[in-house]
């Protein structure tokens, strides 16, 4: 069973983080929250995500799943504006997600759960880590974008530094120790990663975030942030690529 | 005198003694006149060419023409939006089908091919692609008959003998001379009910009607032909589509259809190779357990169609990943041809893959007979028992055997091999 009423800007956050990266979801419901965990169809990236029941106007629940299409949650969302209050209610016999936004009513059938896994989150030590406003890394996307189809993450203990380099241009976004929130870094480290996966993370993540990166030496790269006003956390993990020549 | 004076005197009156390598000749034919094989090629192209022309050329040598259409049509693609259309008529009579239908054609020798494809004479008159609804009966003719599911007889008037060059593309199966008609008659066409139904449907796209009449079992040789005489679509955006165009129109389309389920299944649990010989072309297909990527890397010989004076294997290649490519291959309508031989292969196992497609065109490939002959063997290696390892490297061992091209220059080209080997996956740190 699950019903809720929730802010349209709290269901946006969620659709945007986790559409970035998968079409359909599982969400999974019991009596302290909705939670998510999904990698994406090429197994690169990851999404670990949680929505403390606190993140709801009202909400009550116990166990069950909801298989959604994400463009049908976008649907609904270009229905309400930014304050409304939207209803969600699960029809369990029709298997149905029911949708009130003001006087309009929406009745979608779920997706099936069946084909869509419980990926296991890898459990990996990553030895620095660091804060910044995610506006300074949106900018530094945006500039080294169209050089190479990889960027690389490189942190020690004076700053970090964000490093894109094509066959004939570089472009690079250097955050020295003052510029971020908080740096803890003993090392240096280094890892390269997938452009355009790297890139619809970062945009994906809502304006006047603060950004936890941590990152090793060819390691995944984790990001954590909160979403719903401290009422929802969301870990992002992206796998390394290797330069073996 | 010194030979350096006359030199720049020489230079005074023509400008300087431009540099020739005289160790290579530069058109090879003039020494060989199709006797010595100095180009390297197994056959002589042009005199298999030739041989084939000069067997149709007596029975073509008049204004008259009367023969059964396969049924075939070619839309040309110069002068678009106003182009040459019309029907491909041999001067024979009864059941000419296969002469228009690749995919019987696997195993028949180039000769073979290029025999009864020149028998084809085309006839074409010129029409603006959007305003052939009402272009007259020689128009509602060919569309006649490029929708029957049989041979139709053809008696057609042209207003000089055929003549011309022996087209040869490598994205179109070839054909023979061409000349203007000046009109034709043709005996009943019967029609496939599913094709004339779609045929009649005004509102259904072209990309429905494509895709649910291949569910139904049509040929794609027939969905093409239909397609490029404008027969599908929403009425008011029906046109003709040079041939061209429509082969890889539909290959795209149908590919792409079966993607959006093949995507969705789960991968395959071993690598494989599918190993399969033609035309002296070498087909190495491996699959991969992952997700959809895909790629075809052709490595064309010297001396082969597309490399007639190379004196180094040219590789070229084109891929995508997951989630697709958005602008055109740069190998061509081949690269759709066998993205949907693939996934054909996938749907029936109900199972998603990845997919490398390697191709070694040796020098017994003289010329290129079209995109059919990537779609065709393509599916037709998918028919053969796979090999199946554990790992990419045993994979690779066996292509090495397989394949003359070191292991090292397929991996780097490919970038979908690149990607694997340098890209980690989550699961690699569960």
């Amino acid at each position: 069973m699950f019903q809720s009423k929730l802010r349209s800007e709290t269901l946006k956050g969620v659709v945007d983080v986790v559409s970035t990266l998968i079409d359909e979801a599982k969400f999974v419901i019991d009596a302290n929250g909705v939670s998510l965990k999904a990698v994406d169809p090429a197994h690169v990236a990851m999404i670990d995500l949680h929505l403390d029941k606190a993140a709801f106007e009202q909400f009550s629940a116990n166990d069950t799943e909801l298989g959604l299409d994400l463009d049908k949650l976008r649907d609904v969302l270009r229905l309400s504006k930014s304050g409304d209050l939207i209803e969600m209610r699960q029809d369990e016999e029709r298997n149905r997600l029911v949708i009130s936004v003001g006087n309009i009513t929406r009745r979608m059938n779920l997706v099936s759960t069946e084909g869509m896994s419980d990926p296991k989150v890898p459990n990996i030590t990553l030895p620095a880590k660091l804060s910044v406003n995610i506006e300074e890394l949106q900018r530094g996307i945006k500039a080294a974008e169209s050089i190479s189809d990889h960027i690389s993450l490189n942190a020690n203990p004076d700053g970090f530094e964000l490093i894109s380099e094509g066959d004939t241009d570089l472009v690079s976004l250097k955050l020295p120790k003052d510029l971020l929130v908080s740096l803890d870094c003993k090392d240096p480290v280094r890892s390269l990663y997938p452009m355009d996966y790297f890139s619809n993370l970062i945009r994906a993540i809502p304006a006047g975030t603060v950004l936890s990166i941590n990152i090793g030496n060819d390691l995944p790269v984790r990001l954590d942030f909160e979403i719903a006003g401290g009422k929802g956390k969301v870990k992002y993990l992206l796998a390394p690529r290797i330069e073996n020549d | 005198m010194s030979y350096q004076v006359s030199d720049v005197a020489i230079k005074e009156l023509f400008g300087p003694i431009e540099r020739t390598d005289n160790s290579m000749v530069s058109n090879l034919c003039v020494l060989c006149k199709g006797s010595k094989n100095l180009c390297g090629k197994d056959r002589c192209s042009l005199m298999v060419k030739y041989y084939a022309r000069s067997r149709t050329k007596p029975l073509i040598d008049s204004l008259d023409l009367a023969g059964s259409s396969p049924p075939g049509v070619f839309v040309g693609r110069y002068g678009y939006p106003k182009v040459d259309v019309g029907p491909l008529v041999p001067p024979d009579f009864g059941d000419t089908a296969f002469m228009d239908t690749p995919e019987g054609w696997v195993g028949k020798p180039i000769e073979d091919i290029c025999d009864f494809r020149f028998r084809l004479v085309r006839g074409k008159f010129r029409v603006g692609v959007k305003d052939f609804q009402n272009a007259g009966k020689m128009m509602d003719l060919t569309r006649d008959l490029a929708l029957s599911v049989n041979s139709v007889d053809v008696e057609a008037n042209f207003n000089k003998k055929p003549s011309g060059k022996i087209v040869l593309d490598d994205e179109i199966q070839p054909f023979g001379p061409s000349a203007r008609l000046n009109n034709f008659d043709i005996t009943n066409p019967k029609y496939d009910h599913k094709v004339e139904k779609a045929f009649y449907d005004t509102d259904m796209k072209a990309v429905e009607a494509v895709t649910s009449l291949y569910k139904d079992g049509v040929l794609i040789s027939k969905l093409q032909k239909a397609f490029s005489i404008g027969a599908f679509g929403v009425e008011r955006n029906r046109r003709l589509v040079p041939t061209r165009w429509s082969i890889t129109a539909v290959d795209d389309t149908l590919g792409k259809d079966l993607l959006r389920s093949t995507k969705t299944f789960p991968p395959i649990g071993e690598w494989r190779i599918y190993d399969w010989d033609q035309l002296d072309n070498r087909w190495c297909v491996m699959l991969m357990p992952t997700s959809w990527r895909y790629e075809l890397i052709e490595a064309w010989y010297p001396n082969t169609a597309w490399n007639p004076m190379g004196k180094q294997i040219e590789v070229i290649s084109s891929h995508e990943l997951f989630d697709g490519r958005k602008d055109y291959a740069e190998i061509g309508g081949c690269y759709y041809a066998a993205r949907l031989a693939v996934n054909e292969l996938l749907m029936k196992e109900r199972r998603t893959a990845g997919a490398v497609i390697f191709r070694e065109a040796h020098p017994g490939y003289i010329m290129p007979v079209g995109v059919w002959n990537v779609r065709e063997n393509v599916r037709r290696a998918l028919l053969e028992q796979p090999s199946k390892f554990n790992s990419l490297n045993e994979a690779l061992v066996h292509l090495g055997n397989r394949m003359d091209i070191p292991v090292r220059r397929w991996l780097s080209t490919s970038e979908v091999l690149k990607d694997f080997l340098r890209q980690r996956r989550i699961d690699d740190y569960v």
